[in-house]
């Protein structure tokens, strides 16, 4: 690595650094409330508590309060049953979207198939003029 | 010469490593994921792993472990992209479009107080702003492994070795991510007209 390449990086690394302190102050208190919830695991007896995702946390209805082993397990509980149910339903409805088009199609079929007119008849151009004359 | 077990960390050495990396991690997690809740969560995991798993290791080795364990945990937040991504397309009929007021948070619109005074003057701050953006963008576009390279070995400080023991690959590797990737920001910025 010679030593423009690291001058170069060291030049870099010093804007970077400014850009650190200029973190919005939302997100450096969510950091800092990461960190306490990280470091409160340190305390002897502290119940182990899994990582609240941002996905999680809107579940539970933006609760902050302590809920321990139990209480992860059922918010992620609660969040799996949410997210397989949906799948569940859109499966179903997707199904059932498939199955209607089908039945459709096939009414369909068979009334063309045993209609007494011919299929040809549907592909002539006279045939709808000659139809709409005849309509009272 | 008296050998012994290493010192292990203890709790304020802990929090205070932690204090002082956490803005570079969320930097690191926002320059792959560009998303700022995605990075909040990456931090945040990587930093219960570390208290939860490795807190009983001396402190000297605390930023080679937490290295290690945030982009394992960026990797981790990329394979599970790639599963949901799977299932929104799958369901994509049923989508609502954009949600993103939802998540609108009136702090977010105040910056931090600055802790230097380098930059007091405000034609100074606007230029330094608009550089440190200009850094941050190419930095984004960087491939992966350059990037994640750079990062670890410039701006925490890792050496050869302990750079690829975080990224798990063999030294030569990272001296050429390196290389490439200061080569890589160069042009970048080059191209935008800024000189460093």
């Amino acid at each position: 690595m010679t030593d423009d390449h690291e001058k170069f990086a060291k030049k870099i690394t010093t804007y970077l650094d400014a850009g650190t302190a200029e973190i919005k102050s939302g997100t450096a208190y969510r950091l800092q409330q990461a960190r306490a919830a990280a470091l409160a695991s340190l305390a002897p007896g502290a119940p182990r508590r899994a990582p609240q995702t941002a996905l999680a946390r809107a579940f539970a209805g933006g609760s902050s309060g302590d809920s321990g082993d139990s209480g992860s397990f059922w918010i992620s509980g609660r969040l799996w049953f949410g997210i397989l149910l949906i799948a569940a339903v859109s499966f179903a409805f997707q199904q059932w979207r498939v199955v209607q088009q089908t039945r459709e199609l096939e009414e369909l079929d068979a009334q063309i198939l045993t209609s007494d007119l011919p299929i040809d008849a549907y592909l002539d151009r006279g045939f709808q003029t000659w139809l709409t004359r005849r309509e009272p | 010469m008296p050998f012994g077990p290493p010192k292990l960390a203890t709790p304020q050495e802990i929090s205070g490593f932690l204090a002082a990396v956490e803005r570079r991690a969320y930097k690191q997690a926002m320059f792959a994921t560009r998303d700022n809740d995605a990075a909040l969560d990456i931090v945040q995991d990587a930093m219960l792993k570390l208290v939860e798993n490795y807190a009983g290791k001396p402190a000297a080795e605390l930023p080679m472990l937490f290295q290690r364990i945030l982009q394992n945990t960026i990797y981790d937040h990329f394979r599970r992209q790639k599963v949901r991504n799977t299932w929104t397309t799958l369901l994509s009929a049923f989508g609502k479009g954009d949600e993103k007021d939802d998540d609108y948070d009136p702090l977010e619109t105040l910056a931090a107080k600055t802790e230097s005074n380098a930059a007091a003057d405000p034609a100074a701050q606007y230029e330094q702003a608009h550089v440190v953006r200009m850094i941050e963008q190419a930095l984004s576009r960087l491939p992966a492994r350059q990037r994640e390279a750079f990062l670890l070995r410039y701006w925490e400080e890792l050496d050869v070795a302990e750079a690829a023991a975080a990224m798990g690959c063999s030294e030569g590797s990272v001296k050429t991510h390196c290389s490439r990737a200061v080569h890589a920001l160069a042009e970048m910025l080059k191209a935008k007209g800024l000189q460093l």
